[in-house]
């Protein structure tokens, strides 16, 4: 690949992009390294090791259930002749938009003593006392487990299906000359070429546990993420927050690396992916349980959850809860669209100066840029704390000094600080998805406009963004979609007084009132719908 | 006539490998100049550091008499008025024909743009089309599009990079004539890449044959393919098949006999290969007293000119080893089959020896 264009201002505002997204992480693990050891050995002493416990064997339980789910999800639809396969397909993939607390929040609602279950279980059988009965709590790890793995499984679902769809049919014609049958080619070839997909997947959900902050809280399962919120917000101990947020950060790091060297150099897509497959018939009663286990997943993770929202919101929603949603929800559009807005711009910034610049290191500012997404919102917002705060400080005095009045927390207590931690904790998003618009662009269209005297802005503005437009739309309304979902982020960096969606919804969730945000929420799984909608339509497309 | 466009000693060395080493090559204005050689022997490349998307390691190029590029300074590609139709196209996808022709026109005023876009179109017979998209054309029309953009901002030369690999056989013997005419019509100068060489003959004046980064030889193509100036430059053009001799006393000798040299500059004792085109040999079947077998029939296929064999000397322990050879082609109207033995002796021509680079 030659690249066509050394423009030196355009290589200096890409470095210097790059290393301000990375810089608030830079700052709080250098903060962290620098925290006194007798801290440490204090953290250690009384809460870290349980912490630490909690917090990976979530992650190991999430993780099963979310392959178990997922992986029997994707062969079952794949490779048997399930009914309603065509519905099932997207269906599975609904969960994914519906947060992991609100599904806690309607679960705990649903199965707790004071329950509708249990309430109509006590009715029947007549019991009088908990003492009378046993029934599982949902408020415990196990339960945070099973409702992350829930709304998570989704990715293994959907890598894995894509994978087993994507392999050389001929494998397994091959496997059947051999003398294997269906479901013998299928555990002897079929899954193993599929396992760097499940791989990935694991790590994605694995990832998104460790990040989660809001279902752990509520189930009052103390893990690192609630660690770091209670430290900072509960006791004002940003050194402490500091030094918990790295270790969280060691740890996903560690599951980066171990993933990209488990799958390093290992592709088994074909260029034969649509010969017909032949697919396991099932008989009735495999059918049968083929069809409830599927069901019961886009049942219990994403149809049973909205209807509840829905009945809430009908039984329970009124003018003033209207208006404060629309309060709310223009606090909400407005982050996301500034941080949407940034974030495209920096992608396309950074992904067409690695196509077009003669740089030898052009590929550097993209990957770095894209680094804030493994991080989870509350490290993000410790980061961010870290840094801007150091700053506001150092310009209130350089205020005051020049014999101005105190700017206040300009940075740190604004709305810049929380756009700031969005850009840079879904970069990667924006930069994966226009950096695959640009590779779509033939490399012959970066030359043409110079053979016809054109010079590099008029290629990019006449050529590239053009082309690139509907590229550009999907990484924006992505980007836009993450922002207002995000929570952790929001809730540690918001101003005072300051509410998106998703900050007052989980408000009400702590306040056991959700029937009040019911319509809110309604509205973030929505907005959660909008990518996998787009997302499968383009997969379903290629 | 002064040169159009001018290369002295331009070397470039990409990712640690030498592409092109020493090149030298002129060439005038008004002259289509087909490029050809092997995959990966650097004409790209060649056409990229003349368009300015390469910056080479040394040597110097000039357009028009005007230093463009000297290892060090590189004027930009869009300052060079130099043309490019590329392998695919690189059509604009997001716009109309029209659009796309007058998009190196944005220095004319707008209704010198019209006017000259409406004069490529009519020429490249594409009026009905100026409002439609790329994708709604075929190959053949886009192919007209890309030179019609290309042409219409009058550059100084045209670079065209295997352009017609993607046309069908039959559209694109008509596409290449047409295009030859319309630049002479401009009396455009043109460098025009590809590695067939019936391309060639078709559309440019001059050959050039490059070969690891090299130009071997350059001149019209069909004294090119009369007269080769090296081993190599004939085996790429596949001018006949190689018979191994040894010089002797102002003689070749070969398996199938001698031959009388007209120089006399060669080494004794030297191997050398003779150039020996079908038309050169003679092949006889019965056998008497002063005809003895000397090759076998190792391949045969028909074609329109007759039976078309392969053949390859036959294994002799009294013969020497050197001057066995493989795979002479030969047409006959005899039919033969595999393995027959054949007598076959060489028509007095002209006779081209080469010795064969390591």
């Amino acid at each position: 690949m030659i690249a066509l264009y050394n423009n030196k201002r355009w290589k200096l505002s890409s470095y210097v992009i790059a290393l301000v997204l990375i810089l608030p992480m830079l700052v709080m693990l250098v903060g962290s390294v620098s925290a006194s050891t007798k801290l440490f050995s204090h953290l250690w002493q009384t809460v870290l090791p349980s912490y630490l416990a909690n917090t990976l064997l979530l992650a190991f339980w999430v993780v099963l259930l979310a392959l178990f789910f997922g992986v029997l999800s994707a062969s079952i639809i794949t490779q048997t002749n399930i009914v309603f396969k065509q519905y099932l397909r997207w269906l599975l993939l609904l969960p994914l938009s519906m947060p992991a607390y609100l599904v806690a929040y309607l679960y705990t609602d649903l199965f707790d003593y004071a329950g509708p279950v249990q309430r109509i279980l006590r009715s029947w059988f007549d019991w009088q006392t908990p003492n009378d009965y046993w029934f599982f709590d949902i408020r415990t790890l196990p339960g945070a487990a099973l409702m992350l793995a829930l709304v998570l499984f989704p990715y293994v679902y959907m890598l894995t299906r894509g994978a087993l769809e994507h392999q050389d049919q001929n494998l397994f014609r091959a496997s059947r000359l051999l003398g294997l049958t269906a479901k013998q080619s299928f555990f002897s070839v079929a899954l193993p070429l599929a396992r760097p997909a499940i791989a990935v997947s694991a790590s994605l959900v694995l990832m998104e546990t460790l990040a989660d902050f809001a279902t752990v809280q509520y189930f009052s399962v103390n893990t690192l993420t609630t660690a770091i919120y209670d430290t900072w917000l509960g006791y004002g101990d940003l050194a402490a927050a500091n030094t918990l947020a790295s270790i969280l950060v060691l740890i996903i790091l560690f599951v980066v690396l171990a993933e990209q060297r488990s799958r390093s150099g290992v592709t088994h897509q074909s260029a034969r992916p649509s010969l017909k497959r032949e697919l396991i018939q099932l008989s009735v009663g495999q059918q049968l349980l083929a069809s409830l286990f599927c069901w019961s997943l886009v049942v219990s993770g994403f149809l049973l959850p909205i209807v509840l929202l829905i009945i809430m919101a009908v039984q329970y929603s009124d003018i003033t809860q209207l208006s404060a949603l629309i309060l709310t929800g223009m606090n909400s559009l407005k982050i996301s669209f500034f941080a949407a807005t940034t974030a495209v711009f920096i992608a396309l910034l950074l992904g067409l100066y690695q196509r077009l610049h003669t740089d030898k290191y052009r590929k550097i500012p993209l990957q770095v840029s894209g680094f804030g997404y493994a991080v989870p919102g509350t490290v993000l917002a410790m980061a961010m704390l870290s840094t801007l705060g150091p700053l506001d400080h150092w310009l209130n005095r350089a205020g005051e000094l020049l014999g101005f009045s105190a700017p206040g927390l300009i940075l740190s207590g604004s709305l810049f600080a929380i756009v700031f931690a969005l850009v840079v904790r879904f970069s990667a998003i924006a930069n994966g998805t226009i950096t695959s618009g640009i590779t779509q662009i033939p490399q012959s269209l970066d030359y043409a406009p110079a053979s016809l005297g054109v010079n590099l802005l008029g290629s990019i503005t006449k050529v590239h963004l053009p082309i690139l437009t509907p590229t550009i739309l999907m990484a924006w309304l992505l980007v836009f979609v993450e922002a207002m979902k995000e929570l952790p982020a929001v809730l540690l960096l918001r101003p005072f007084n300051f509410e998106t969606l998703s900050s007052q919804i989980y408000q009400l969730i702590s306040n056991e009132m959700l029937e009040q945000g019911a319509l809110g929420a309604i509205l973030i799984v929505l907005f959660g719908l909008l990518p996998i909608v787009l997302l499968n339509k383009n997969k379903e497309r290629v | 006539m002064s040169a159009l466009l001018s290369i002295e000693q331009l070397s470039i060395t990409l990712k640690e490998r030498n592409i092109i080493s020493m090149l030298n090559l002129s060439l005038n204005e008004g002259d289509i100049l087909g490029l050809v050689g092997a995959s990966g022997c650097g004409k790209t490349t060649l056409l990229n550091v003349i368009a300015g998307f390469i910056k080479p390691n040394g040597g110097r190029v000039f357009i028009d008499d005007h230093l463009i590029s000297d290892g060090e300074h590189c004027l930009s590609a869009e300052q060079r008025q130099v043309g490019m139709i590329f392998q695919d196209y690189a059509l604009f996808p997001h716009l109309t024909v029209k659009e796309n022709i007058a998009f190196g026109l944005s220095k004319l005023s707008k209704a010198e743009q019209l006017e000259q876009v409406d004069r490529l179109l009519s020429l490249l017979k594409l009026s009905d089309y100026r409002d439609s998209y790329i994708q709604q054309l075929s190959g053949g029309q886009q192919q007209r599009v890309a030179i019609a953009r290309a042409l219409a901002p009058e550059p100084k030369l045209l670079l065209l990079d295997e352009p017609f690999s993607n046309i069908d056989a039959r559209l694109r013997n008509e596409l290449m004539l047409e295009i030859r005419q319309l630049l002479k019509r401009f009396n455009t100068t043109a460098i025009f890449v590809t590695h067939n060489k019936d391309e060639v003959f078709t559309f440019a004046d001059k050959m050039a044959v490059m070969v690891q980064g090299r130009l071997l030889q350059i001149g019209a193509p069909s004294i090119i393919c009369q007269q080769p100036n090296s081993y190599q430059v004939a085996d790429f053009l596949q001018l006949g098949s190689w018979l191994p001799c040894q010089v002797k006393h102002k003689s070749a000798q070969s398996l199938l006999g001698k031959v009388t040299l007209v120089t006399h500059d060669l080494k004794q004792e030297d191997l050398l290969y003779l150039l020996v085109k079908p038309s050169h040999l003679r092949l006889k079947v019965s056998i008497d007293e002063n005809s003895y077998p000397n090759a076998e029939v190792e391949y045969i296929s028909v074609t329109e000119q007759g039976y078309h064999y392969y053949v390859s000397s036959i294994n002799d322990p009294t013969k020497s080893e050197l001057l066995s050879f493989y795979k002479l082609s030969v047409y006959s109207d005899i039919e033969l089959s595999l393995k027959q033995k054949v007598t076959l002796s060489i028509r007095p021509h002209e006779y081209l020896f080469f010795s064969r680079p390591d």
